[in-house]
């Protein structure tokens, strides 16, 4: 069975009706049936007008469920989110991030997801949509483990939302594989930092990725930067500690060791990224 | 069973599939176009690109069904009769292939790289543009040439490549 429907309202009508699989780009959803008989009805939301786009009003960016990788990294966005820009380019190639979209990457509930590093780092929210009305709840409490999320029979995503922060705020993005290209993260880092009126760092937010069932931010680490240097320097501060917290797998990609080592290494590199003048220019 | 009706390589075409129909199945078999090909089945590799309204996409993991009322160009619809599309006829000069297997997916890719990025492009950026496209046989030296060259050359000839579009 195939339903494509053009409203919100119709989409969440059929997800009640079929029990079916939402898709959009497709790029997570095919892959994983290979080999199997697609038995599961899809809702192709691929036609849903209202759920693609950003819109910044009153301090808000809200992005459109379906809004795509390239859509987002194509955006005219403020400094805040250019981590999450630098991201968007990251997610698999050029043709995936044509149809991948932000609501796909975050319901797939990847542990690599490139998309959640950023949005954790911009405490985003996540609006879900049911036919008994929406709910809104912070990105860091929608997914709750490997490919596990709070959605609900017949809910669907319609949109995520981050605070704009003002020109004071930089961000960055940076994801170690093993190779440049089309990779899948051993492990990466996203980092929001403000800075303060005396020049100081004012709020730090760094999430980490792939190091764990659900990427985390490092909150001991975040408390350690404010009052510190606006400046790459306060990269320094990153210690083993910081990254003690994370649970990374042994793995076809790299040993739980290696990983550890490797966040340590990824967040010095992302904060001193995030910090530098020139990286935003 | 659902009705789909696309333009492929210019050409309206309405066919009832099976939902569940890839678009890179669609256009290898209903279609009988065999040049998309399908490498990975897994969006990994890059011979299945196509463009669906003018942007490149994996046909391996497209819905046939979901380009309802789009515009699809496959490796078909890039020459003129006999006449060779400039990125074409770039790729043959150059030799960019050796087995040939993911040159049509390459070829899709580089004439999306110069629709986006212009004619004059450099070889990081070329190599860079390429990241979803797989070569096992070249090592990408003269595919790279080839891309280059073809871009210079489309724009000579910017009315073949836009136009299949």
């Amino acid at each position: 069975m195939y339903l494509r429907p053009r409203t919100i309202d119709a989409a969440v009508a059929a997800l009640v009706e079929t029990k079916g699989r939402i898709v959009a780009g497709g790029t997570d959803v095919m892959p994983a049936l290979v080999d199997q008989v697609r038995r599961t009805p899809f809702i192709d939301i691929s036609a849903v007008d209202d759920l693609r786009g950003i819109t910044i009003s009153g301090g808000k960016v809200r992005m459109g469920a379906r809004t795509t990788w390239t859509d987002i990294a194509s955006a005219d966005l403020p400094p805040a989110l250019h981590g999450l820009q630098a991201a968007a380019r990251e997610v698999g190639s050029r043709q995936i991030q044509n149809v991948g979209t932000i609501a796909g990457n975050l319901c797939n509930a990847s542990p690599a997801a490139d998309g959640v590093p950023p949005l954790l780092a911009l405490d985003a929210e996540v609006e879900l949509t049911s036919a008994a009305g929406r709910r809104s709840m912070p990105l860091a409490s929608f997914i709750l483990g490997n490919r596990k999320t709070e959605l609900r029979a017949g809910e669907m995503m319609t949109a995520v939302t981050v605070s704009a922060l003002g020109p004071a705020a930089r961000s960055a993005f940076l994801k170690l594989g093993a190779r440049r290209y089309l990779v899948i993260s051993i492990a990466m880092a996203a980092a929001v930092v403000e800075r303060g009126k005396d020049g100081t760092i004012a709020d730090a937010r760094i999430a980490v990725g792939a190091c764990s069932a659900v990427a985390r931010r490092l909150s001991a680490l975040e408390k350690d930067l404010v009052g510190k240097p606006f400046s790459p320097a306060a990269a320094e501060f990153v210690t083993a500690a910081h990254v003690a917290g994370l649970t990374p797998i042994d793995d076809v990609r790299a040993t739980a060791t290696y990983r550890t080592d490797a966040a340590e290494t990824v967040v010095r590199r992302v904060l001193a990224a995030c910090l530098s003048e020139t990286a935003h220019a | 069973m659902t009705t789909v009706t696309m333009t492929v390589n210019g050409k309206s075409v309405t066919a009832n599939v099976d939902p569940r129909t890839l678009l890179a199945q669609f256009v290898r078999e209903n279609l009988r176009l065999t040049g998309t090909h399908v490498g990975c089945d897994t969006s990994q590799c890059g011979a299945c690109v196509v463009h669906v309204d003018g942007r490149a996409v994996k046909s391996c993991t497209v819905l046939a069904v979901s380009c309802d009322g789009a515009s699809v160009t496959t490796i078909e619809g890039l020459a003129n009769g006999a006449e060779l599309h400039p990125m074409q006829a770039a790729f043959r000069e150059h030799h960019g292939l050796q087995c040939g297997f993911c040159t049509p997916g390459m070829i899709m890719s580089a004439v999306d790289i110069v629709n986006r990025k212009g004619h004059d492009l450099d070889e990081h950026t070329i190599r860079e543009e390429l990241e979803g496209n797989i070569c096992r046989c070249t090592g990408y030296h003269n595919i790279v040439k080839a891309v280059e060259a073809g871009a210079k050359a489309m724009g000579g000839t910017v009315a073949a490549g836009i136009a299949a579009e």
